[in-house]
Order: C-alpha cells, then structure tokens, then sequence
C-alpha cells in the first residue's frame, strides 16, 4: 500500500514536472515593416502586436492588426491599406509557429540566446512557410525575443504598380517583444 | 490676348502640381487623423467585445477604422515600447478586454476610474484594439 501510494506521489510530481511551463505574453510587442527603395522611404511601425510563447515547447505566436500599422506620412497609411494589404478584407496578420531551438534556452537564467523560427505566416490571407532566426534575451527573469526576416511582397498577393519602383519586391520585417 | 490665356493655362499647372506636391510629400507628413473633432460610434466595453467575439466579420464591418467612443472602468495602465500611453478597460470578460494607445501627450487619467476614450478601431486579437486614442472623460 505504501509503495502504491508514494508511486502515486512520485508520478504526480513527474506529471507536475511535465506541466510546469508556462505562458509569457505581451500585447505591446513591436514590428516594423520596411520596404524603402532608393526612391522613397516605406516604412512604418507597429506597436500593438499580440504574442504569446510557451517556453518548454516554443510554441510561438505573433498577430498583428494591419490598421495599427503607423507611417511616417498619412497618404501612406491610407495607400498601404486601402490599395495594397486591403485591411478591410484582410485585417490581421500572423506567425504561427515554433522556436526550433527552444530548449536551448534557459529562462531561469539572465543572457543572449540565438533561437530560430518555423511557422506559418499569414499576410492579406495568404499563407506562407517561413523561417527566421533572432535572438532571445532573458533579463531578470522576463524573455525578449528580437529577429528579422524578408518576405516577398508578390508571395503574398499583394499587387501594385509602385512595387519593384518607389516600393521595395522585398519587404523587411523585424520583430521586437519583450514578454511578462 | 491667346498669350495671355497660355500664361494663365501655365500658372494653372504649375499651381496644382505644387499643391499635389505640397499635399503628397508635406500635408500628409505633417498631419495624422485625429478622432478629437470626428463624431464617435458610441458603445459600451462590454457590447463591442460581445460583437466581436460573436461575429467577428460582421464587427469588423461595423467598427473597423471608425471613430468609437467606448466607456468601461480602466483596469490597467501602461506604456509600449514607443513610450505611447496604453489603457486597458475592463469589458466583463476576463479573457478579452479593450486595448487603446493614446496619442502621445495627452493628461493621464486616475487608475480605477471609470473612462471614456475615442479612437480609431483597428480590429481584435486578444482584445479589441483602439489606436490613436483621447480620453474624453474619466470619474472617479
């Protein structure tokens, strides 16, 4: 009876063990999309990005509403949503995915790790396949995860006569969330 | 007299090309949308996270890139990462609230009062999300 019941004990630690993770999430993560040409300057800031991460699986997600995108010049922002993303139809963007090398980080413990991504993006309802390295800083215990990636505006069809003139084929887009 | 016209014709042109000009590269850099002065969809915190989380296509629909003056007890106050003023107003439902970002240097209302805010709906994640927002009004 007494091995049965610390068995039951032991096993109930492990499953608590198996359990323990946890969620960090912000909702003032911040992206911004860059796709200036020699011509012209497209770039704009987003600074109410949704994201959540589980720190056993890396388990990643990013969501983005394409109307808090802010630029520098109004005519832009209208431009950006009304003839190119079509924020209307298509109001959210998203990275689903995971950090590939989560378990190499260790977040009870201050420093600078590199981590990698696999996803899912999802741009004016078009989904892609896209990776993307970073780094992940933890700083008295809370995770910040920093990176950058380019994507090709055409894969996600988006059409516009200004793209590959005044605006950039390729568009950068670098991500930096600091987590609770 | 025909060179007179053709004078004119010139003036014309040269005149809306610097007005296209002065509208495209410096109106538009100098002057954002501002709700301030915009008449505002009027809803409670709790009626437009029900919209959206009932129907979101349909609340996109009514609500996005509008004006919305929403009313709701203030449950947090914050700061992005761009140093822009963040209020967070309870709606009911613990899981989805309101998110607005002020615009920058506007007076911080009271934590635990009960505020109005008006700013430009740009959808839902989480929460619904205001952008550009002013305090219309907080009570204690």
């Amino acid at each position: 009876m007494k091995k049965v019941i610390l068995s039951l004990i032991l096993l109930s630690a492990i499953c608590f063990q198996l359990h323990a993770q946890k969620i960090y999430s912000t909702k003032t993560g911040q992206i911004k999309f860059n796709a200036s040409s020699p011509l012209e300057k497209v770039a704009a800031v987003n600074d109410q990005v949704d994201s959540k991460m589980v720190d056993k699986t890396g388990q990643i997600i990013f969501s983005a509403l394409i109307k808090s995108f802010k630029f520098e010049n109004q005519l832009m922002e209208d431009h950006f949503n009304e003839n190119y993303m079509e924020s209307s139809k298509f109001p959210k963007a998203e990275f689903r995915g995971y950090i590939t090398n989560a378990s190499t980080v260790n977040f009870a413990k201050d420093g600078k790790y590199p981590v990698s991504f696999d996803g899912t993006l999802t741009i004016h309802g078009v989904q892609q396949k896209v990776t993307a390295t970073g780094v992940m800083v933890i700083e008295g215990g809370k995770p910040a995860i920093t990176g950058s990636f380019k994507v090709k505006i055409k894969d996600y069809g988006v059409t516009g006569s200004y793209i590959g003139d005044k605006i950039a084929n390729e568009a950068e887009i670098s991500v930096n969330c600091k987590y609770e | 007299m025909k060179k007179n016209i053709i004078w004119a014709l010139i003036i014309v042109v040269v005149l809306g090309a610097v007005n296209i000009w002065y509208y495209v590269f410096q109106y538009s850099k100098t002057h954002h949308r501002d709700v301030t002065n915009e008449v505002a969809m009027l809803v409670t915190s709790a009626q437009i996270v029900k919209d959206f989380q009932s129907n979101e296509k349909m609340a996109n629909a009514k609500y996005l890139n509008k004006a919305i003056e929403v009313k709701g007890e203030l449950l947090q106050e914050d700061k992005d990462q761009s140093g822009n003023v963040t209020l967070t107003l309870k709606s009911g439902d613990p899981f989805s609230n309101i998110f607005c970002t002020l615009k920058p240097g506007l007076p911080l209302p009271i934590k635990g009062s009960m505020v109005i805010v008006k700013g430009v709906c740009t959808g839902f994640l989480s929460d619904v999300v205001l952008n550009n927002a002013i305090v219309v009004k907080s009570v204690q």
